[in-house]
């Protein structure tokens, strides 16, 4: 068949999309079908690890390789049990380098969390941050300014100040009012990070803070400091107020976030691969143990998406890889897999809307053994040429957890490798 | 210990209260009303929002049916911008008798409810999502109200004319001296202090907790709470209340609000009225109900489920709580116990909740001796909050925003609430949470549920407030709590996804479950959940 692929990958959150990059290469044709941008345009840029375990520990993972081995212990169908330690390591290693390359780099290791601010002044941990981020590290009291600006309703620096310096940061706030930001109609984190990528609108911001810097040791912005040239925007911030000055993230859309997307999705055009925007995958033919193609909705009939293998990365209820209707039961989407939910509503949720438990219906996925194919109830691939990846899978609460983004990358990245 | 002297105590802040309060204030009576926690915090703030034209009540209980389109006409007049005229149904489903139709007609004649028969044809060309397997229709003049902003309204009519709103003070008992009650001895909740009010007479407008009230001095009113569980879903699905045609039941009304459409009610007694559980078979029989007059109704996003608790009364007990009179009742305790200075008004419902304080205070004016006539059925409400002169319509906040193009001032897109609007709720009004702002503007009431304004309008608040941090955390995290209060018994969906994306907001993304300070405030929401106070110690009320 001509149009036969290698990998189609299913879904362009951080899991499809790692996997699409790892997949893609100078004789192996990669395509993703995205319905739309994933959950990438609503984290916050970073790469959580293992933030808190068990989940209700009051304090946060140090050492979240260690903490992972404890966790393999105790779960041992969770998936970086299935990954192992090793991929971890290796995956992140490889993001890490990949974003160095970009010129946009990632500063961690997976044994070491970070403690960053987020914008309510709590202590965030994480495991890879980028370079624009870090100077926020909480295991320094440097004392902070926090800069906020008045028609930009989504970041509020005063709350995070006064919690920093409750919990020992010295920590001051500014609300900028500017000229420039007056005329604006509609003042998103994607606009503004925009007008940062502006000399002389970062002179404005530089020329209203300074007489205000005081005895700040840095300076902390939301997380709208440039799109594509992000770390050139945060160096030059950085020169004009002479002192360091790190973003935190806040609500969506992500800016930190939508970088990372650009650089994956530079990387797979790189490699040959390429990723098909608007294509809603609404089912998939299935022959002889294996999926023959996968059906997208186009506006006359289905079209057929056909390949060797394939990667299933649509996320899960967030996702909308996993989808939870009234009294119809929950349903993968795409290939109807089996998923573990809970059957009766009532036990789906907690009392506590932060119950540090999770919602048991969150933890529905699908399960995979450590190929990453999905199984039936007895281990045994339901498709041979099916694996899954990202936060579809089973067995895990990737926001409880705060390992969101690592269990993407993780999983992605050896998913994808697997399917070539 | 904090003490206050008035002429006349009114308790309760719900449509019925405050109604007393501001006919009152306008009769030149120097009156206070006290409310437990905030304005319409009972059975006003929880109830679908209907204006009665009486139609539901023509055939079982005539009187009330007859009340109901007097004060419609009233309430159209004196407050339209709390008011939406969206014309109401009767409608004849493939379940339901076309027969009694006639009788409706009938009825509707004999109660003076206008009411005309028209084509299904002209029903569904007018509302194309209704079943189109009707058999009857006819129109009748039913509205939807905002009772959020209606009690607001009223209130700000009765300071305008010297009254005193106390909201979160809630009266722990009646304080009696001889025969006469002399007063209240209330508990101001944000203050954590008690209060002692000395007023000439005390008005029990509690409501459902009429009963409570009274049973402080050991008087017996019986009070049957009947709780109405009700669910809106996340689009006008309907723009005209849609009624079935048939006696009064579960799930035969559908009042579209703002931008939902709410499916009323269940009635159930409980046995409290704060503390009750709303059951899954109460979900699912909304579901089924609502499907059979808009069969589309399954498919929609479900936005939202809540229960309110009618305060229905009666000297006898009977079995079924349907079976009780919707008209009101004023409750004289001098004649009827004995106890001068005291009298109760329960019962009724929101539409005629003008014609209950006006009952009401010409009583309070009989005790006092003095003769003051009534004028709140001429008398223009205020709005605290905006126009007034006109009814609502949908599309009015878009309109106003895009007139003053401002878009980059939004706090909460789904509602279309302005920074200034948010400003104005915690610095002019007395909202103590950000539920008191929610009630006040409708902030965090659409599709989203306060997943982006919550931590929004909690920076504002930080701005404007001198409060210690914790306290803002705390109202942060009192809020995202009451927000899922209301979600829980309807996830499923889309609403579940956009759940999850809160979740996703509030603990990865701003790690707020870390938060320094308490973790629930005594302000919160107390959950719908069966059991005491000590199975559920958050629920303070």
């Amino acid at each position: 068949m001509a149009n036969l692929k290698d990998v189609l990958v299913i879904g362009a959150g951080l899991a499809g999309l790692t996997a699409a990059w790892q997949a893609a290469g100078p004789d192996k044709k990669v395509q993703v079908l995205a319905k739309g941008w994933g959950a990438t345009h609503w984290h916050s840029g970073c790469i959580d690890l293992l933030g808190y375990w068990p989940l209700d520990a009051d304090a946060a993972v140090t050492n979240p390789l260690q903490a992972i081995a404890q966790l393999i212990q105790e779960k041992p169908q969770h998936p970086y049990a299935l990954t192992g330690l090793d991929n971890i390591v290796a995956a992140l290693s490889a993001f890490q380098d990949l974003c160095a390359e970009a010129g946009y780099p990632l500063e961690g290791t997976p044994e070491k969390n970070w403690l960053l601010p987020t914008a309510v002044g709590t202590f965030r941990p994480t495991c890879l941050a980028p370079q624009t981020m870090t100077a926020g590290d909480l295991s320094s009291d440097a004392a902070m300014l926090l800069v906020g600006f008045k028609q930009f309703v989504d970041f509020y620096p005063h709350v995070a100040a006064d919690n920093l310096t409750q919990q020992g940061i010295p920590a001051e706030y500014v609300m900028l009012d500017l000229p420039a930001l007056a005329r604006q109609h509609r003042l998103t984190s994607v606009v503004l990070a925009n007008m940062m990528e502006q000399a002389a609108f970062r002179q404005e911001v530089a020329q209203a803070l300074k007489p205000k810097l005081g005895t700040a040791a840095r300076v902390g912005f939301p997380a709208v400091l440039g799109l594509r040239e992000a770390t050139a925007v945060w160096q030059a911030m950085s020169d004009l107020l002479e002192r360091p000055v790190f973003e935190i993230p806040t609500l969506p859309p992500s800016v930190a976030g939508i970088r990372l997307h650009h650089i994956l999705r530079d990387a797979i055009q790189a490699e040959g691969g390429w990723v098909f925007d608007g294509m809603e995958a609404v089912g998939a033919e299935k022959d002889g143990g294996r999926v023959t193609a996968v059906f997208t909705e186009t506006a006359a009939r289905n079209r057929a998406h056909r390949a060797e293998n394939y990667v299933l990365s649509t996320g899960g209820i967030l996702g909308g890889g996993i989808y939870a209707s009234y009294q119809g039961g929950v349903k993968e989407v795409v290939f109807d897999l089996p998923v573990n939910a809970p059957d009766n509503h009532l036990d789906w949720f907690h009392t506590d809307f932060m119950d540090k438990r999770g919602h048991p219906i969150y933890q529905t996925g699908i399960s995979v053994n450590e190929q990453f194919q999905p199984v039936n109830g007895s281990e045994q691939p339901l498709l041979s040429n099916l694996f899954a990846a990202g936060t579809t899978l089973a067995h895990c609460e990737p926001i409880q957890e705060r390992s969101f983004e690592g269990i993407a990358l993780v999983t992605g990245y050896v998913a994808g490798r697997l399917a070539v | 210990m904090r003490t206050i002297q008035t002429e006349v105590l009114v308790i309760g802040g719900g449509a019925t209260g405050m109604g007393v309060l501001a006919d009152l204030a306008l009769r030149g009576f120097k009156a206070v009303l006290v409310e437990k926690r905030d304005l319409t915090h009972g059975t006003t703030g929880r109830y679908h929002g209907l204006l009665h034209s009486g139609g539901r009540y023509v055939v079982k209980d005539p009187k009330a049916a007859t009340e109901c389109i007097e004060e419609n006409v009233i309430l159209r007049r004196i407050m339209p911008h709390c008011i939406e005229d969206t014309g109401g149904f009767f409608v004849v489903t493939p379940w339901d008798d076309p027969d009694f139709g006639d009788t409706f007609l009938q009825a509707c004649d004999d109660t003076g409810v206008p009411s005309e028969e028209i084509d299904v044809a002209v029903m569904l060309r007018e509302e194309p999502n209704l079943n189109a397997q009707m058999q009857r229709c006819f129109r009748v003049p039913d509205g939807s109200a905002d009772s959020f902003l209606a009690t607001q309204s009223v209130a700000e009519l009765g300071r305008q004319h010297g009254a005193q709103v106390l909201n979160y003070h809630e009266v722990k008992n009646l304080i009696q001296d001889g025969d006469k009650i002399v007063g209240a001895l209330c508990h101001d909740l944000v203050r954590d202090e008690d209060v002692t009010i000395y007023a000439d007479i005390t008005v029990n407008a509690a409501g459902a907790w009429a009963g409570k009230i009274a049973g402080t001095i050991g008087i017996e009113v019986n009070i049957m709470p009947g709780k109405g569980t009700m669910i809106a879903a996340a689009h006008r699905v309907v723009n005209t209340v849609v009624n079935r045609c048939k006696m009064p039941a579960d799930g035969d009304i559908i009042v579209p609000a703002h931008t939902v459409a709410i499916i009323g009610t269940t009635d159930e007694r409980v046995a409290d009225p704060e503390h009750f559980a709303i059951e899954p078979w109460e979900v699912n029989l909304m579901m089924e109900e609502a499907a059979k007059l808009v069969p589309v109704w399954k498919e929609t996003r479900m936005l939202r489920c809540w229960g309110g608790v009618r305060p229905l009364y009666q000297e006898t007990k009977v079995a079924d709580t349907r079976d009780v009179t919707r008209a009101y009742t004023l409750l004289d305790h001098e004649t009827r116990d004995g106890v001068t200075g005291f009298i109760t008004i329960t019962g009724g419902k929101w539409t005629t909740f003008r014609q209950m304080a006006e009952v009401t205070v010409n009583r309070v004016c009989e005790k006092l001796g003095v003769e003051r006539p009534c004028t709140t059925a001429e008398t223009p409400v205020p709005n605290p909050f905006g126009h007034t002169g006109s009814y609502h319509y949908l599309g009015q906040r878009l309109a106003e925003v895009e007139k003053e193009k401002k878009f980059d001032a939004l706090i909460c897109e789904c509602e279309l609430v302005t920074r200034a609007d948010v400003e104005h709720a915690i610095t002019k009004g007395i909202a103590h949470t950000l539920d008191d702002v929610r009630r006040d503007i409708r902030l965090g009431m659409g599709p989203c549920q306060g997943g982006f304004c919550t931590y929004r309008a909690a920076g504002i608040w930080h701005e404007l407030r001198d409060d210690p941090v914790e306290v803002t955390n705390v109202t942060l995290r009192d809020f995202l709590q009451e927000r899922w209060k209301g979600l829980r018994p309807i996830l499923w969906g889309q609403q579940l996804k956009q759940e999850r994306l809160d979740e996703l907001i509030y603990l990865s993304v701003l790690n707020a479950d870390h938060l320094p300070g308490e973790t629930a405030s005594r302000l919160g929401p107390a959950m719908y959940e069966k059991g005491s106070i000590e199975d559920n110690p958050k629920a303070v009320t």
